[in-house]
């Protein structure tokens, strides 16, 4: 049940009454029973708030699978704060499931595409490869992606996607919460951090566009946890927003320097032709 | 150990691990065994240089912790250390949520809690501070 505390007045999810305290302010606080009241609290009493309904993903028992998907996808897409208002703390498991099956079977599409387009993609990386002034740790990463571009390393890759993204999905939530945490804004704890990580990978669906799908679906799934961090704990967007960038700021700067490296090493193709 | 908040941690009966402790101990066991099977000098392994210290000869916050995760798995605990203290501490609390989640699947009825007081939000901050200075000194 969802709890708001009377000290604090943050929102908190418990699943037992009676007299506990408070998870964000620390602060001793009464549960009532749904529907009573306690005849004489011996701490403040907390507001019984109702439960979300869950998301279309949440009921796809109700709704059938692929409905349910493509409900949760376009809302998290376009109506993110109704999404993720209506997401349920008790539904890890469903929402990593959502995470894991949208990302793998998205990647593996895009792969296979790839995989089409291979000639075009090779001749790219020889061109980059060609090219005199560029550092030997970037060449060597070309050389991977080449022999990496195969048929058998994309049965490989395709057994190993759930299980990346399974630890993907994760890793990405823990690092979020750590710097909620560490910036004070986790008011409702890793499950509400889970659940804006898990459904702000709904734009990996652009996985499936081999190139740009992937750089445009990265930056929107760091909007879209911006967004859910500020609905499911109950934050301010500024907080939100710092919680989010500041992992990718800090840790991950790695895909942003490559990104640069590689517009850099473009833009001397082109002024050489 | 309390079960009162004004303790960064505690210890507090429970019962079977939460889905999410159980993602975080596979999540932990997957880093550490890729840790231990991965080279550090093929792919994919070899192509994670920073980049920021290319570009600038300043390590970033995670610089070393891959090797931090590659010795801490073979119990080079110093060298872990030396690579990165902030990645030795984040192999070493892997395995030590991964073994407590087994222990707790296995019937163990504590859980370890922790409160992000402010003197412990602090106190972290001040940690991940002190580990980049300690990279940035010897770097």
């Amino acid at each position: 049940m969802l709890a708001r505390c009377p000290s604090c007045r943050n929102t908190f999810s418990t699943d037992r009454t009676g007299r506990q305290d408070c998870p964000v302010c620390g602060k001793p606080l009464v549960v009532p029973e749904q529907g009573q009241r306690a005849a004489a609290p011996t701490a403040p009493q907390a507001e019984l708030l109702p439960e979300p309904t869950g998301t279309p993903w949440e009921r796809r028992a109700e709704l059938g699978l692929v409905s349910a998907w493509a409900q949760t996808v376009q809302q998290a897409l376009f109506e993110p704060s109704r999404l993720f208002a209506a997401a349920r703390l008790d539904r890890g498991a469903a929402q990593l499931g959502f995470a894991v099956l949208t990302a793998s079977v998205f990647a593996a599409i895009g792969q296979a595409l790839g995989l089409l387009v291979r000639g075009q993609s090779e001749a790219l990386v020889d061109r980059l490869a060609a090219q005199a002034q560029m550092p030997d740790s970037f060449r060597q990463m070309l050389h991977t992606t080449k022999q990496m571009n195969s048929p058998g390393w994309f049965v490989v890759s395709i057994l190993l996607l759930p299980l990346v993204n399974f630890v993907f999905v994760y890793l990405n939530a823990a690092v979020t919460h750590a710097f909620a945490l560490l910036l004070g804004q986790s008011k409702r704890g890793f499950a509400a951090t889970f659940a804006a990580c898990t459904y702000s990978w709904a734009p990996l669906v652009l996985l499936a566009v081999p190139g740009c799908g992937f750089i445009v679906g990265i930056v929107w799934l760091i909007v879209l946890t911006g967004v859910g961090l500020k609905v499911t704990h109950g934050i301010k967007p500024a907080g939100a927003a710092a919680s989010v960038l500041a992992p990718y700021v800090i840790i991950c700067c790695f895909a942003c320097v490559s990104v640069a490296l590689l517009g850099a090493a473009l833009r001397n193709i082109l002024e050489q032709r | 150990m309390s079960g009162k908040n004004n303790y960064f941690f505690s210890l507090a009966r429970a019962g079977p691990p939460s889905v999410h402790a159980l993602g975080l101990a596979v999540t932990g066991a997957a880093l550490l065994a890729a840790a231990a099977v991965l080279p550090l000098d093929a792919p994919p392994l070899s192509l994670l240089a920073c980049p920021l210290r290319a570009a600038t000869g300043l390590p970033c916050l995670a610089c070393g912790c891959t090797h931090a995760f590659h010795f801490m798995v073979r119990g080079e605990i110093s060298a872990a250390v030396w690579s990165s203290p902030l990645g030795a501490l984040l192999a070493a609390a892997c395995a030590a949520h991964a073994l407590w989640t087994v222990l707790r699947l296995l019937g163990l009825p504590y859980a370890p809690r922790f409160e992000p007081t402010r003197a412990a939000r602090w106190a972290a901050a001040l940690g991940l501070a002190a580990n980049w200075v300690f990279l940035a000194v010897r770097a």
